[in-house]
């Protein structure tokens, strides 16, 4: 966490001193001597608070603030007068919109330090849970209401926005021939600027989807024109992603898919689990990558379970993470539960010391009936 | 905590990865290689021989890299990798972009 910035804008240098001293303990402090000067300064870096005097040669504190007050950039800075006792007439001036505080000379400096530390809590306290509302609507806007209806089959879906977490998505369409193309992705990076790409990018992919529907039901087309996407957007530049897109054809009991370095689906059948390991580079990384589709034929009892990092991520009691094995265990613990997403968090938790995840998790489960 | 940067030659330099890559630490991994970029250092070789952690947000930064030095010829290559390091990479299938080498040495040998 970075240091918070003061400014400090005072024209005494005794006082200018003593201030940069006593609050410099605890945050990067920087000063003006008039309220020009403090113009400039912030011109160069906005402060997390000011602290300001009023009466001062060239601009005082008063048009300092009222200069602040007009600019939107500057308006919701913290802002603390100090003002001497003979001043009392020009406080009253001060009572004005803005202006988060008083404190008269002389100060006391602990309290001074303590109004200080009040209000930067206060400023981060908001800025944290306006992050977190943000946050959570994006993550909703991530994932859909409902999951597919088809007779013969099972969908399962279940996801958990952490505060910490990053841009997970899930998102599904079904054809006009009867099919459905199923999404699974992750933006990498963590907390609100992973869940805004995220979130620009499903609008691409739902996009995209629905023009290129019209000539191929490939996967893999699909996802070289986000990966083409990916590299040409210069607002997503610097992003990354890893997915999982998959046709899957109830009626012909077949699903197609294309992964583009996404955490690789699990196969469950009477037999076993296996992992379903055709994969290719992942987005966002190289123009020339090229990705090719694989098909697994869905037999009566079987079920494809896809996942989101979090899942292989968790903490094990061994210090170790959960990992594609211990994924393997527990969709095969989950299986022939009759609800296997609750059986499969209970499974992959008991191996952990966590009462809960910690990261975003997302977990898809699609099973044929017997 | 900043990367311990080894000069090699006027284009090519050691970065020991250290104990982490992530989320914690990823900006500050970009500005040291920024720095050198800048410089002209066109090679990266990565000394994962300590790294326990690697997370998504550790190997974005290092695909920022990539894309910033892949058009003037640069490579990244990845030596001593340790397992956890090598679990994400195959995970993402990024073995076809950054070559691997046993060793720091390994690795100089053929960038050279």
């Amino acid at each position: 966490m970075a240091e918070h910035a003061i400014l400090i804008v005072e024209d005494d240098s005794t006082v200018r001193e003593l201030l940069k001293y006593r609050l410099g303990k605890h945050y990067e402090v920087y000063t003006a001597t008039n309220g020009e000067e403090a113009l400039q300064e912030i011109a160069n870096r906005i402060p997390d608070l000011i602290i300001s005097d009023i009466m001062m040669p060239k601009m005082d504190g008063f048009a300092l603030q009222s200069a602040l007050q007009a600019d939107k950039n500057t308006r919701v800075i913290p802002f603390i007068f100090l003002t001497a006792r003979a001043d009392e007439p020009a406080r009253q001036e001060g009572a004005r919109t803005g202006v988060d505080d008083y404190i008269t000379k002389p100060f006391d400096m602990e309290q001074l330090l303590s109004r200080v530390e009040r209000l930067l809590e206060r400023v981060e306290m908001f800025q944290s849970q306006l992050d977190a509302e943000i946050g959570r609507d994006f993550s909703n806007r991530l994932l859909p209401d409902s999951v597919p209806s088809v007779d013969g089959y099972q969908f399962h879906f279940h996801s958990e926005a952490h505060e910490q977490g990053g841009g997970d998505l899930f998102d599904w369409t079904e054809t006009d021939e009867g099919s459905y193309f199923l999404t699974i992705g992750d933006v990498m990076g963590k907390g609100l600027r992973a869940k805004f790409y995220a979130y620009s990018f499903l609008s691409y992919v739902r996009g995209t989807l629905h023009t290129l529907l019209q000539e191929s039901s490939s996967p893999a087309a699909v996802m070289k024109h986000i990966n083409d996407m990916l590299l040409d957007d210069e607002v997503l530049e610097d992003t990354f992603a890893s997915f999982l897109l998959m046709h899957w054809d109830p009626e012909a009991h077949t699903l197609t898919y294309a992964n583009a370095g996404h955490c690789r689906p699990v196969l469950l059948t009477e037999e076993g689990p296996e992992i379903v390991e055709h994969s290719d580079l992942i987005l966002g990384l190289e123009a020339s990558a090229s990705f090719s589709d694989a098909t697994l034929d869905l037999s009566p009892n079987t079920a494809l379970v896809a996942y989101t990092d979090g899942l292989m991520e968790l903490p094990t009691t061994n210090g170790d993470m959960l990992g594609e094995e211990g994924v393997l265990e527990v969709t095969a613990d989950a299986y022939g539960s009759d609800a296997p997403l609750e059986a499969l968090q209970d499974a992959a938790l008991d191996r952990s010391n966590e009462d809960d995840f910690q990261d975003d998790i997302l977990i898809v489960w699609l099973q044929r009936d017997a | 905590m900043s990367f311990d940067v080894e000069s090699h030659s006027s284009d090519t330099v050691i970065v020991h990865m250290g104990e982490a890559l992530d989320f914690r630490n990823a900006d500050e991994f970009k500005d040291t290689f920024q720095d050198h970029v800048e410089d002209g250092v066109r090679n990266f070789i990565l000394d994962f021989s300590d790294t326990e952690v690697l997370d998504s947000t550790g190997l974005g930064s290092i695909f920022s890299l990539y894309r910033e030095i892949s058009p003037e010829d640069g490579k990244v290559a990845f030596a001593d990798v340790s397992r956890p390091v090598q679990v994400v990479v195959q995970l993402t299938r990024t073995y076809k972009v950054f070559r691997q080498f046993p060793s720091v040495q390994a690795a100089k040998e053929a960038l050279a």
